[in-house]
């Protein structure tokens, strides 16, 4: 019930850890083709959706970089969270964002504003690279 | 970006990398090269092949050449100018005809520069004739908005779901040059004019494509 790809240079750690309901995504995203690297991703989180009832699921996503196609995809990902939200279950979506990248904290605003089961939390890492 | 004693054709030509007078460079038109890139602040300057990988590689080393440049007078710059430079030279990979008998295959050119407080990235490739239309039909609304009306367009295609089946010839989410006109100070700037050369029966053309951030 883990569902884990270790990081590249395009793509960041995948951890779904579907049997304790904690799932993260850390590194960076930017594969040339972001379609084929998400679109498994969101197979397996949407057939895990559809097996679980009154869960609390914990996202972290620390994602220091993600192309325009990636953001996309994060998008429609954290729609199928949503949704499971409205099915009942708690979804805690934990934004981890560089303090001083304004562009992600944006992103992480429209989430939060379009996707109102996500119980969404910011939060600020600083830079130590 | 003029390059003294270069004509416009042998700038498209250097840019593209196809020999001009039947021959290669010399080392007196490299130096004249070397010095008038320095004179017009470019950083960073690439024409070749490319890959996902060349990307990668380039990305890196922009990425470190931006830690020491006293024009990044803020983290939020560099992301910026990163992120555009991944989303132009994507897009030069994803449009750039793959034809076999151009024995590199893919190619672009890009530049990075700076003038005055702000960077700025040309990125040249050539593009199937039969795409500009497409092409011109995304970037010329992106002209005329204000910062506003990006923002406002950029969430309603973030939103959209129907771009797949709506556009079948953009690869990504249609976000990419929304998130460049985002991140840019001024408006984006661009230019197409139809190659000379016609390959493999493909009528082609050059597509530059210019941000300041």
């Amino acid at each position: 019930m883990i569902y884990y790809f270790a990081r590249t240079s395009l793509t960041p750690e995948v951890n779904f850890n579907f049997a304790t309901h904690h799932l993260s995504l850390k590194g960076e995203a930017y594969p040339e083709n972001a379609a084929s690297f998400f679109n498994p991703l969101l197979e397996k989180v949407s057939s895990y959706l559809d097996s679980i009832s009154d869960e609390t699921i914990t996202f972290d996503v620390d994602l220091t970089y993600f192309n325009s196609a990636a953001t996309k995809m994060l998008f429609r990902l954290f729609g199928l969270l949503n949704e499971a939200g409205q099915n009942g279950n708690t979804v805690i979506l934990n934004w981890y964002h560089d303090e001083e990248d304004l562009t992600s904290l944006e992103f992480g605003y429209d989430i939060k504003e379009e996707f109102l089961e996500l119980e969404f939390n910011a939060v600020p890492i600083s830079e130590t690279a | 970006m003029n390059i003294k004693g270069l004509s416009a054709d042998e700038m498209m030509s250097a840019f593209l990398g196809l020999e001009f007078n039947g021959t290669v460079m010399e080392l007196n038109i490299f130096n004249m090269f070397r010095d008038n890139a320095d004179l017009n602040g470019i950083l960073f300057y690439y024409n070749g092949q490319i890959t996902q990988n060349v990307i990668l590689t380039m990305g890196d080393s922009l990425k470190q050449r931006l830690k020491e440049d006293a024009h990044v007078d803020s983290p939020q710059k560099a992301k910026k100018l990163f992120s555009s430079f991944i989303e132009m030279t994507q897009n030069a990979l994803h449009y750039s005809p793959d034809i076999s008998s151009v024995d590199e295959g893919k190619s672009a050119a890009i530049a990075v520069g700076t003038i005055e407080d702000s960077y700025f990235i040309v990125c040249g490739n050539l593009i199937k004739s039969e795409y500009i239309e497409h092409i011109k039909t995304k970037l010329d609304p992106l002209l005329n908005m204000t910062m506003e009306d990006i923002r406002k367009a950029y969430r309603e295609q973030l939103k959209n779901d129907q771009h797949e089946t709506e556009d079948a010839i953009s690869k990504g989410a249609g976000l990419g040059l929304l998130t460049i006109a985002r991140d840019a100070s001024k408006p984006i700037e661009y230019s197409i004019t139809p190659a000379e050369c016609r390959v493999e029966g493909v009528e082609l053309a050059h597509f530059f494509l210019k941000v300041t951030i």
